[in-house]
Formats: structure tokens, sequence, C-alpha cells
């Protein structure tokens, strides 16, 4: 099968949709997906392709939204100067907490980045003079290009959209690279990857940058397109919720990143019904599609399919596996 | 003494690999105690020795895996010990294990382009924008991994997944993935387990093919049979102490290690 047709569509499917769509209630929906996407496919790289767990992921995406908030809104610097200073300095920042942390494993690397998260979190809540503490950073401005207002949410959807598929693009080319073997290898079997000269940590560390970068920019989206930015957008119930993106969407997978975020967009808007019990039905949801999905929502729907085409094809299949 | 030692030390090669007075323990455990001795360029030499005698710590030693508590081990001429093992094969050292580890999601032919990471340079950068010259290398990379995988034999089963294969392809596999790093010295950590009889005599005969094309060998092997019939020469460990060098005719007759492999006294006389 052609590697190129799926994300020719989807980009195809995209584009109808950002002119389809007129409520701007589903647009920001849309943008909101976009933005999770964005963050669950860092996330994914790291987990699904490298083996490596952050429990503290949403402190990248809050270091994007709160550099270039600070910035532009004390500072009157330009959203798009202020852009690559907010991803330098999550790449500087994951760097730094990647050096020591990375030489964990398993439950210690969940601990450690954890640990890190909680930190930034209170970096943003108790440095009240340049965060705005607890009650949040606000008059962060909104994006334009040149003489082109980009506020309207349609306009904003085409731009986070047009950065997700460059991502999702980006990503492949690196998963199908001697760099992502690299992380594969060692995801397999870090003994063996030694054993063929693969420098592991630096290869682990070299991913942990690429999602916080990715992260970092999730939270520049956000941040210009809701302009009012607080610690709990970024605490630890958001690192919870990113990891749970990867899982449930399906690890070691593109598309992946893109439904788990786009599930896990969706059913807090759609539960908003079931009022009181909304968390319960929520939790039910990802404990069902875990029982009947192990391997995420990718996997889940690709064997469904091959289940129900085989069944067309020969009524009786045999019990081989 | 050895009988054709002048002949054999005259056409002798250089060493490769030179180990120095190599001691390990672990806690108050002595694993090898003050090991000397040397890989000649070119051969097949064999490291053999009872259960527990310090082979497969020699091998992580060399392998860069651990590192010695004394002595020195040098390859063609530079000092390695402690060295991390991922530099160790970007110098030409590559390694096989003994209940091979191979990387279980990837096809037969991935598997072969992950053992070519040290002779390939596509960074982050070069992945991303994907240029010219990375395409180039990716290509090449994959010629030279379907030549490698006929070489061993496994050419038609390039797309299968690894962890798919019989443990007998298992092994080739990894030998393949090995040889990909295009290593000067290559250590096969019982090569022959859990291999057939026919299986073992078609690895002797890839052993020596892999001999000819220049590249040393230093092997642990429990298989006698195969040992004695590949092997220039070899060297035996007892208890972390070299018992014996020699030709296999000499290790055969070697009163010392017939005892420690009978498991009685030294033979009078």
């Amino acid at each position: 099968m052609p590697r190129r047709l799926p994300y020719i569509l989807f980009a195809a499917l995209v584009t109808v949709a950002g002119l389809l769509v007129t409520n701007t209630y589903h647009l920001q929906v849309l943008i909101f997906i976009g933005i999770n996407t964005l963050l669950a496919l860092g996330l994914n790289l790291l987990m699904g392709y490298a083996g490596q767990i952050s429990l503290g992921h949403a402190a990248f995406y809050g270091l994007g939204a709160y550099t270039s908030g600070v910035l532009t809104a004390h500072w009157q610097m330009s959203p798009w100067l202020a852009l690559p200073v907010a991803l330098a300095l999550a790449a500087a920042v994951a760097w730094g907490v990647g050096l020591p942390t990375l030489r964990l494993s398993g439950y210690y690397l969940g601990m450690g980045t954890l640990g890190f998260g909680m930190i930034v979190f209170i970096v943003f809540r108790e440095w009240g003079s340049l965060t705005g503490g607890a009650s949040g950073l606000t008059g962060i401005p909104p994006l334009s290009l040149g003489p082109l207002p980009l506020d309207a949410p349609r306009s904003y959807f085409f731009l986070v959209w047009a950065i997700v598929l460059v991502a999702m693009a980006l990503s492949r080319r690196l998963i199908d690279s001697r760099v992502g073997r690299a992380l594969r290898a060692i995801h397999d079997s870090e003994n063996a990857a030694r054993a063929v000269g693969i420098d592991t940590h630096g290869y682990k560390l070299q991913v942990f940058v690429y999602s916080a970068v990715l992260a970092a920019m999730a939270g520049f989206l956000y941040a210009h397109f809701v302009s009012f930015i607080s610690p709990e957008s970024f605490g630890f119930m958001v690192s919870v919720r990113l990891v749970t993106m990867v899982v449930i969407g399906g690890m070691a997978s593109i598309w992946g990143a893109v439904f788990g975020a786009a599930l896990l967009t969706l059913l807090p808007e759609w539960l908003h019904a079931f009022a009181d019990f909304e968390m319960i039905v929520y939790g039910l949801i990802l404990i069902l599609v875990m029982i009947f999905m192990p391997r995420g929502l990718t996997r889940g729907l690709i064997d469904a399919y091959e289940r129900f085409h085989r069944q067309r094809i020969q009524p009786a299949p045999p019990a081989a596996s | 003494m050895p009988m054709n030692a002048s002949t054999d030390n005259a056409s002798s090669p250089p060493p490769l690999l030179h180990l120095e007075g190599i001691s390990k323990a672990f806690g108050g455990v002595r694993a090898l105690t003050e090991i000397s001795f040397q890989v000649a360029s070119g051969r097949i030499q064999g490291l053999i020795g009872p259960n527990g005698a310090g082979k497969t710590t020699l091998f992580n030693l060399v392998s860069g895996a651990l590192k010695p508590d004394a002595g020195g081990i040098r390859f063609d001429g530079t000092p390695i010990q402690g060295r991390p093992g991922h530099e160790l094969v970007a110098l030409g050292i590559a390694r096989t294990f003994q209940n091979v580890e191979l990387f279980g999601s990837m096809s037969v032919l991935e598997n072969v382009l992950v053992g070519r990471h040290v002779r390939t340079r596509c960074g982050f950068w070069g992945a991303l924008t994907r240029h010219a010259a990375v395409k180039r290398e990716e290509r090449e990379a994959s010629q030279k991994a379907r030549d490698l995988l006929a070489f061993v034999g496994l050419a038609d089963q390039a797309d299968s997944p690894s962890r798919d294969l019989p443990f007998g392809w298992q092994r080739l596999l990894e030998i393949a993935r090995a040889l990909a790093a295009e290593p000067r010295v290559l250590l096969l950590d019982e090569p022959a387990a859990g291999l057939n009889r026919v299986e073992s005599d078609r690895l002797g005969d890839l052993i020596g093919q892999i001999r000819d094309q220049g590249i040393t060998i230093l092997m642990v092997e429990h298989d006698m049979g195969l040992t004695m019939r590949v092997c220039d020469r070899i060297v035996v460990l007892d208890r972390g102490h070299l018992l014996a060098e020699g030709t296999p005719r000499e290790i055969q007759r070697h009163p010392e290690v017939l005892a420690a492999y009978l498991g009685g006294a030294p033979a009078a006389g």
C-alpha cells in the first residue's frame, strides 16, 4: 500500500472540514483536537517508539504557553519572535531534565518526570509577578500573519492543522529513518541496541527533546487561541490525560495520536449530558476500550475491519490463528 | 610444550585483541583472575571451559558491557577497557548473544539495517529533511543488508517479522546483524546452542567463510565437535583462571584440560 495515500486523504479531509464547518463551537473543538494531537504525537514517539514514559509532559506544554504568553503580554514581543524562544527554552529544559532522568527506566523514570512536572506547575502558580500566579495570565494577543488576522476560528483551524500535518509528516520521516529504527531497537532490547552500537541514552535524549518541542508548539497555539492561561491547564492531570491519549489511541502509531487526541477531546464534550455522572461514564469508556482494544483504537479498528473482511470472504474461518 | 610452536609463531599474524592481566570480581566472587592472551588477526579463536569458568564475563569485558577491575584490553594497539560498548562497535568489535537478542517487533531486514547503525550517519536533521544524501545512504544500507541476508541464507525472509523465525534462523539473523557493522572482530557467544546437528554443521561452514573475509572471530562454545573443527586456537578457562592455550590438537591432549572437564585429579605423568 502506498505510504502517502492515507496522509493525502487525511489532509483533504481536514481541508474539507475547515471549509464546511461553520459552527464556531465545532471549529473550536476541532482546534483543540489539533492541539492535543500535537501533544500526543510527541509523547507517542517517546512512549510508543522509544519506550520511555513521561508523566510530566504537560510541563513542556505549559512552558511553551507561558513563555510566549509572558513575552507577548508583558513585553509586547511579536508572537512570531516569542515562538522560537518558547521552543528553544522547552528544548533546553528537556535536555537538562532528560540528561539525568533518562538514565532511569520504568517506574523510576515515571517518578522522575512526575516530579519535574510538579515543580514546573508550582513555578507557574507561585511566580506571580511573571505568570499571574493561580489566577492566570491574561491579555495574550491573538496571532496574525502580516496583515492577515488569524483570530477567527476558521483561520486558526487552518493554522493549527497545517502545523499538525507538518508535524505528522516529520514524525513519519523520523520513524522511517535510521533514527527511528534506533528508537524502536531501544524499545525492543536496550542490550541488543547497545551491542549494535546505538548510543541509547543519546537517542532517548533526542526524542525527549523532540517531543518537548512539539508540546511547546502546542502550548504556543493554545495560549494565543484562548488568550488566557492558568496553571491548571498544565498540571498533573493534564499529563495523565496525555498518556491516556497515547495508550487509548495506540502506541507506536501516528494515527494513534490523532484518534487518542480526538476521543479524549470529544468525550468530555459529549458527556456533559451526564452531568454528575460525567466522570464515571468517562472512566467506564476508557476501561471498555482497553478491555476490548488492548493495543489501542488504531490497532483495534484495523483488527475489527480485518475480522469483518475475513468473515465476508469465508463464512466459517478455521480456528487456527 | 606445544609441538608445532615454532612453525605456528613464524607465520603468526599480529594480535588484533590483546588481553593483559584482566581481573574482575562481582562482590566477593572472583570471576576472572589475571587473564592474559592474544587473538591473532584473521584467526578463529575458541574460548572454552566448564560452566562458571568466566567465559561470558570475559566476553562482556571485551565487548564493553563490563569494566575490568584490573588489567588492560587493547584492540589493534588501542586501549579499550572501560569504553562504552556502543563506541567499540564503531571501532570494529561486534557481538552476538547466548540467548539471541533480536529486535522482535522489526522485520528481518530491519534488524540488519539496525546493524548498519555505526556505518551510517543520518541523524535527527537528516531524518526530518530526508535530503538526497540520506536517501542514497538508505538505499546503500538496504542493499548491503540484503546482501548479508543472502550470505547467511535468509534472503527470502527479508520481510518476515523476526520474532516468527525458527530459532536456528534467528541465530543466523543475529550473525548477519553483527556483520552489518563491518566488524574486524566478531564475538560469538555460544553460536551453536540450541541448534541441531545439521544446523550446527552449516554454522561451522559459515564461521569459516566469515573468517575467510578477513574477520577475526572469538567464540565461546560448548559444542566440542564444532569448536575443534573450526577453531585455529583455543583458550581454556577454569574457575576464572587461564588453564591452557593452544591448537585444538594440543588442547585435546592437555592433561589439566581433561581433568577440568572430567572432574578428576590431573592425570599422573
